[in-house]
């Protein structure tokens, strides 16, 4: 890949607080048109590398090009077309949505005729005239996407967009993001959930201690993942892990929160389940403790799953008893 | 959210840039409960305060033109113009100087204005220009309704002056319209004060109670001693130089110096708050520059300063002396007496009376009489047509700025209210008068 294909390139981003190293020679590379996933856990330096795109925060070393223009120190603007968002988006909470909108044209100098356009897209329309200090969260999200919007992006820097959104206000984004990257817009998102990137991302960057760790296609990615993990209660545990060692392709360890965990893939899990059936232990309950991205995911930041019971999914794989 | 924005052809003016800015922020102002709350105060306030007057039979005396807030419309916008300058404007200028940089931390919206298409010197030059705009129109409302206050309330009598000179209804007029453009100067310079707090501590508590705190501290340091090269350098002064457009000849001196001492101020804050605004790193929400140890190095420099300026003030020595407080006393004194005249239908000329001062501290046991105090003494001896010889004494306060009251004996200048010519009753201009000598 060529550099005039990259919209954001980054070389040895160095960035330190004291004591410490948010960014430590981070590299990353976006192709125009793109959808690129930003993952990592809290820490991991997804939020200040945003703010260094956005000129917000002046790197202590690296260089960083935005659409083939490189970010110099004494840059003070945003680069045109580059858009966006840093944490959740914040306005003037004693003015309407629409209000703020304006002002946010005012500066940018786009004709106000577009906010309408940009209020109609996050579906904000009917809340336009409320004060911004009464927004929920989700709502929040949904105006700092119009105003991204307003801009008329080529590249669209959004970090975490979809927190606080509903499952409904959550598809809606995914889809208007795609459908920006069908229109040629470069989307970067940075998330910690890497299961809200997948069916959207063409690539992604995995960050650990502000180095990234891993970089490619979500199709590498998935081809390169573990298999997903599940979560199995039968009537016989030990009966049920001796069964998994003739064969090869299923590892099962004892869960310390009780039951077993099972590493396999699809397929290979219901031939198990089977012949656990087949071998008279019975089956209580199986549920998807982690996808193969998010496996793939710890695997690579090292970040211990947290998945409660709560969050488990037994619905997605049909659970048995 | 299926439509895709990109589709459309996107409508572009010329964006960003100092005038966006600018423009924006007006409209915030605008919409924001405290500014407007200022305003209003700046419409009703003088109406209320003429009206609130005009109901007592005391007045305010002990302010410059207080005594006549009965007598002249155009007293109520200079006691007005009077009480400000101590720590009025500051307080109003700083209302949206040193909450218009603060209150995008507070709001943490920042990130918000600084991704669009301004760059950080057009957010300064228009968050600055915005805030030197309210403060001018707070000063020029306050100028306004306080001068329809007292020409509605009280009447558009003349208006005496601080030399004993009777100024007209066009000219009192032009004076406190020209007085508050003085007091426009420091007051655009606490503006700057205001935005460098704003800038530095990223505070709005601190930005808007900064200036006011620092000006009062001024008007204290002022209070301690009467020499004018400490004095000249408080933004404070500032407020004061409009006395010498109302003495006879007008001096404007002092509004020279304080011209130079705002530019001074206003150049060094802008600088050093932009230079801070441009370096800063908005690296996070969580970074907040209140840390104990920048709080105990500011307050160190505050105390230093202020330290460096009382030892300045009390060695500073004094230029009020005898020989100006007689020649000022005395010139008053004749003045007002062909004012007092003319009240009572008589017409004579200020050079038919002859005035003879001899003031003096009473605290003074040997040596020259110098300095601010209340124990001043002065004794006139007058000569001129009807009344021959007479002497009469007067007890003098003098304020550190060179100001001062005398009142006199009832026997010898008259009752506190005169009978004019008409059968009406005005204020005895000799009963007790203010004035003011101007500081070299």
């Amino acid at each position: 890949m060529s550099d005039a294909d990259a919209a954001v390139e980054v070389r040895g981003l160095v960035k330190t607080f004291g004591d410490v190293t948010a960014l430590d020679a981070f590299d990353m590379r976006i192709r125009a048109g793109e959808v690129h996933g930003l993952v990592g856990p809290n820490g991991a330096g997804k939020t200040t590398l945003l703010r260094m795109l956005f000129g917000l925060a002046a790197p202590d070393a690296g260089t960083i090009t935005l659409r083939g223009r490189e970010w110099r120190p004494d840059d003070e603007t945003t680069p045109p077309g580059v858009s966006g968002f840093v944490e959740d988006p914040r306005f003037y909470p004693y003015l309407s949505a629409r209000r703020n909108l304006e002002l946010l044209a005012e500066l940018d100098g786009v004709d106000p005729v577009r906010i309408e356009e940009a209020l109609e897209l996050v579906r904000l329309t009917d809340r336009a005239d409320r004060k911004v200090g009464g927004f929920s969260s989700g709502m929040r999200q949904r105006l700092g996407l119009a105003a991204s919007i307003l801009r008329a992006p080529r590249l669209l820097l959004l970090d975490e967009p979809t927190v606080g959104l509903d499952p409904t206000g959550l598809r809606e984004v995914q889809s208007l993001l795609t459908g920006l990257a069908a229109d040629g817009v470069t989307v970067l998102i940075s998330s910690h959930n890497m299961p809200e990137l997948d069916g959207v991302c063409d690539s992604v960057t995995v960050m650990k201690d502000g180095g990234s760790v891993w970089e490619g296609s979500m199709d590498r990615l998935r081809s390169e993942s573990p298999a997903p993990a599940h979560r199995l209660f039968t009537s016989d545990d030990d009966r049920a892990v001796e069964i998994a060692r003739a064969e090869s392709r299923v590892t099962v360890v004892a869960d310390p929160d009780g039951g077993l965990t099972v590493h396999a893939d699809r397929d290979i899990l219901d031939g198990y389940v089977l012949v656990l059936g087949r071998s008279g232990v019975a089956v209580r309950r199986l549920e998807l403790r982690m996808t193969a991205l998010e496996s793939m995911y710890f695997a690579l930041t090292g970040a211990e799953s947290d998945r409660t019971a709560t969050d488990a999914r037994p619905d997605e794989i049909g659970a048995t008893t | 959210m299926s439509a895709v924005a990109a589709e459309v052809p996107i409508a572009r003016r010329r964006g960003g840039g100092v005038g966006a800015v600018y423009k924006v922020e007006i409209a915030k102002i605008v919409s924001q409960w405290l500014p407007r709350v200022a305003v209003v105060a700046c419409l009703v306030g003088p109406f209320a305060f003429a009206i609130f007057i005009n109901t007592q039979t005391s007045v305010p005396a002990d302010s410059l033109f207080g005594r006549w807030v009965h007598d002249s419309g155009f007293s109520i916008p200079l006691v007005v113009l009077g009480f400000a300058g101590i720590a009025g404007f500051p307080l109003l200028a700083s209302v949206v100087a040193g909450d218009i940089f603060a209150s995008e931390d507070r709001q943490s919206t920042w990130k918000t204005v600084l991704t669009r298409s301004c760059s950080r010197g057009d957010l300064f030059w228009g968050k600055t220009l915005a805030a030197a705009t309210y403060s001018t129109v707070i000063v020029a409302l306050l100028a306004i309704t306080s001068t329809i206050a007292g020409i509605v309330v009280v009447g558009t009598d003349p208006l005496v002056g601080l030399s004993g000179t009777l100024l007209g209804s066009g000219r009192a007029l032009g004076v406190v319209a020209a007085s508050f453009g003085i007091a426009l100067i420091p007051t655009l310079a606490f503006t700057c004060l205001g935005i460098l707090f704003s800038v530095t501590t990223r505070n709005s508590m601190a930005g808007v109670l900064g200036p006011p705190v620092v000006g009062l501290l001024m008007v204290v340091l002022s209070l301690l001693g009467s020499g004018v090269v400490v004095r000249s350098m408080l933004l404070t002064t500032s407020f004061e130089a409009w006395h010498g457009l109302l003495v006879d000849p007008t001096r404007l001196a002092p509004l020279g110096v304080g011209v130079v001492v705002c530019l001074a101020t206003s150049v060094l804050c802008l600088d050093a708050a932009r230079r801070s605004f441009r370096r800063r790193d908005f690296a996070g929400d969580t970074r907040n520059p209140f840390t104990w140890s920048r709080l105990a190095r500011g307050t160190l420099v505050g105390v230093g300063i202020t330290a460096l300026l009382v030892v300045g003030v009390a060695l500073d020595r004094t230029w009020i002396t005898s020989e100006r407080v007689e020649g000022s006393v005395s010139s008053n004194f004749a003045n007002l007496a062909v004012v007092q005249q003319g009240l009572t239908g008589q017409t004579v000329d200020a050079s038919s009376f002859k005035v003879f001062p001899f003031c003096k501290r009473e605290s003074v046991i040997a040596g020259p009489s110098t300095g601010a105090g209340d124990d001043w003494s002065c004794q006139i001896f007058v000569t001129g047509p009807k009344i021959g010889r007479i002497q009469v004494d007067y007890s003098v306060t003098i304020r550190p700025n060179g100001c001062y009251t005398a009142e006199g004996q009832p026997a010898l200048i008259g009752p506190l209210h005169l009978r004019t010519a008409d059968g009406g009753t005005v204020l005895n201009p000799l009963y007790a008068f203010d004035g003011c000598m101007i500081a070299p």
